[in-house]
């Protein structure tokens, strides 16, 4: 396990990697220390980011990327004892994403593709070498990636592309569904075709 | 043709990895050799191999009536005397060793290491000796030399030794050209780029840059470095003009894929098992392209000729033509994921495999012969390059959208996996018992020529 170099507070339990996967999901998350000046421009950033898809149209094509998140984490929020009150004396972003795949390929993906946008959302982090080359990249990542206590996927034996193709087969198998009662075996047996036909992407 | 602003150091580079010897060379023998003896003796009989290495300088007299290449593996290196320190500069998948990584290779069921042939995967295998020939009787001449050298040095012992022959027009045992697709490498293979280099938005080709393959050279990632700084690789000398290598015994069932293509053809296409079979390939028999020529091959076709590599599959994004899950497809998407080739380019490998045992006639019944292929492949990176296409894109078809489909010529060894192949309407193949079986295999590490001659003087730090 490791944190972020000036992260001291900030800690996490559990085995890296083993306690990151369930089933076909695997977890990332990154906790890194900001800079001064990241504290206003990141908000900025996420703002402008969320207004604007098509800013996001890349990162939504990649189908095995679930999702991708970056916040920034300005206090550690305080529970009650037996937890330590404790400050933040930088803003620190937090990076939590859930993936298919190969740990390795999703980072590639990140460098290769989203090579500029990874260089908005990590340019004010400490250390941030660049999103290229990937090597150093990949090297910043692991240093402050930390790993989960706990993991949870709803369903481990899927992947987000195969849940997607599920629903789609779903709708397209539910006309032919409700109709496939009275008709003849002919007819049904072109219907059953064409069905196979649309949905093939999906089979 | 070269590229000129690259220069590749060919006189400290092993032979066979950037350009291949060729079929002239149609006997190969893979002796895996353990050290008994202690490391001083065992470099004694090293440096003797020294002279009779081949490199990769270009040939002026003609082509040699043999060559002699050296690879070895994390625990050889550890029996020539490297120190630990050094073999740890290694990567990890190399010191693991590919039997360990089995389950992630889908080297499971009945291709799991327990039921491996002895002397793979099971430590013994310290030194690779790959001896090719030309002529059957120069072959056996280079194989009694070997073993009597070993016999002379003492406490050398051949654990394991497989024997290759090329069979009838550089086919495999499944009866398909093979071999002949290769990425193109800056400063080696230029002229290979199309279609053997990395899918430009322009619809042009880029070579891969030598990194990719040999080690001490700039690959994708630091190509474009200002700073100039070198991909990882193994502490200095042992760095310089090296590669990893795979090794892999993989048994072919002839019969049972005869006989489980005949079975489904007979409801696809009016029994056209030949078309069937080419759809689970990619390819026709004779390599023609089935994104290219989805009908029928064709009859012009030349595997060896400027441009037979050539095609791209953005064309054909729905499978129509070349299924999603087809063989090519999966162990070389070029374009087929989007983003010019961005989520691939770094997944290459150059194969130097060959057909081992004789083939099995058409129409003749099940002779339950030992016969298939030893696959060979040289990249820079196991894990990155053969281990992310064996897991990712063969064992897996969630880059694809196919869901837990694996490679169907390849086969599940669980026996569950179908494929669909793309029409209107689409065709599924049932799951197969594994028509192809993993039989052994090692990871190893082939050195550079001064790096061969460090690890002899006992010199590598």
């Amino acid at each position: 396990m490791s944190t972020a170099p000036s992260a001291g507070p900030i800690t996490a339990t559990g085995t890296p990697s083993e306690r990151n996967i369930d089933g076909q999901a695997i977890a990332i998350t990154v906790f890194s220390t900001v800079k001064w000046w990241g504290r206003a421009f990141l908000p900025v950033l996420f703002n402008v980011t969320k207004r604007t898809p098509k800013l996001t149209t890349t990162i939504v094509q990649l189908s095995f990327i679930h999702f991708a998140r970056w916040s920034l984490v300005t206090k550690i929020p305080y529970n009650g004892a037996p937890q330590p009150k404790q400050r933040l004396r930088y803003p620190h972003m937090y990076f939590e994403s859930n993936f298919n795949g190969g740990w390795e390929e999703y980072i590639d993906a990140f460098s290769h593709i989203l090579t500029s946008g990874m260089a908005a959302f990590w340019g004010s982090s400490y250390g941030f070498p660049k999103a290229l080359p990937v090597g150093p990249f990949k090297a910043y990542i692991k240093e402050n990636e930390i790993a989960n206590s706990h993991y949870y996927s709803a369903y481990p034996e899927a992947t987000i592309t195969m849940v997607k193709a599920a629903l789609d087969l779903d709708d397209k198998l539910a006309p032919l569904r409700r109709s496939a009662k009275g008709m003849q075996p002919d007819a049904f047996a072109r219907a059953y075709e064409k069905m196979l036909t649309d949905a093939q992407r999906s089979l | 043709m070269a590229d000129a602003r690259v220069h590749i150091d060919l006189r400290d580079l092993q032979g066979d990895i950037l350009r291949a010897y060729g079929n002239d060379y149609d006997h190969t023998s893979y002796a895996f050799v353990k050290i008994t003896c202690p490391p001083e003796q065992a470099r004694a009989w090293f440096s003797g191999l020294l002279d009779h290495v081949t490199t990769a300088e270009p040939w002026k007299d003609g082509k040699p009536v043999t060559t002699l290449n050296v690879a070895v593996t994390a625990a050889g290196l550890k029996a020539l005397g490297v120190s630990d320190e050094v073999v740890a500069s290694f990567s990890a998948e190399f010191r693991e060793g590919m039997s360990s990584r089995a389950e992630r290779l889908g080297d499971t069921g009945v291709s799991d290491p327990g039921a491996w042939e002895r002397g793979l995967g099971d430590g013994s295998a310290h030194v690779l000796l790959t001896i090719n020939a030309q002529e059957a009787e120069d072959h056996r001449r280079a194989l009694g030399l070997m073993r009597a050298a070993m016999d002379d040095a003492g406490g050398l012992e051949i654990v394991f030794q497989q024997d290759t022959a090329l069979l009838t027009g550089a086919r495999e045992h499944f009866g398909y050209a093979d071999g002949f697709a290769q990425p193109a490498v800056q400063g080696a293979s230029d002229d290979k780029a199309p279609g053997g280099g990395v899918p430009e938005e322009d619809g042009r080709w880029r070579a891969l840059a030598p990194g990719e393959f040999v080690l001490g050279y700039p690959d994708e990632d630091t190509r474009d470095d200002p700073k100039r700084t070198l991909p990882n690789a193994p502490a200095d000398p042992l760095g310089k003009s090296g590669t990893y290598m795979v090794w892999r015994k993989l048994y072919q069932d002839v019969a049972l894929w005869r006989r489980v293509m005949a079975d489904a053809a007979e409801l696809y296409q009016a029994g056209d098992e030949h078309k069937l079979a080419a759809k689970v390939v990619g390819r026709w028999t004779d390599g023609t392209p089935l994104v290219t020529h989805p009908d029928k091959p064709d009859p012009d076709f030349d595997a060896t000729a400027r441009g037979a590599n050539d095609f791209r599959y953005s064309s054909d994004s729905d499978g129509m033509r070349c299924p999603l899950g087809s063989h090519i497809r999966r162990s070389n998407p070029r374009d087929a994921l989007g983003f010019q080739g961005a989520l691939t380019f770094r997944h290459r490998m150059i194969r130097r495999g060959m057909p081992y045992g004789d083939p099995l006639p058409d129409g003749k019944p099940d002779d339950r012969a030992d016969r298939g292929l030893v696959f060979v492949s040289f990249q820079a990176s196991i894990s990155r390059q053969f281990e992310a296409v064996q897991m990712q894109w063969l064992n897996d078809g969630n880059i694809f959208g196919l869901g837990h489909d694996k490679d169907f010529l390849l086969g599940d060894p669980e026996g569950t996996g179908k494929m669909t192949i793309q029409g209107r309407p689409p065709f599924f193949l049932a799951p197969m018992e594994a028509v192809v079986k993993t039989r052994g295999g090692e990871y190893l590490f082939v050195p550079g020529v001064s790096a061969l001659a460090a690890i002899a003087d006992g010199t590598t730090g």
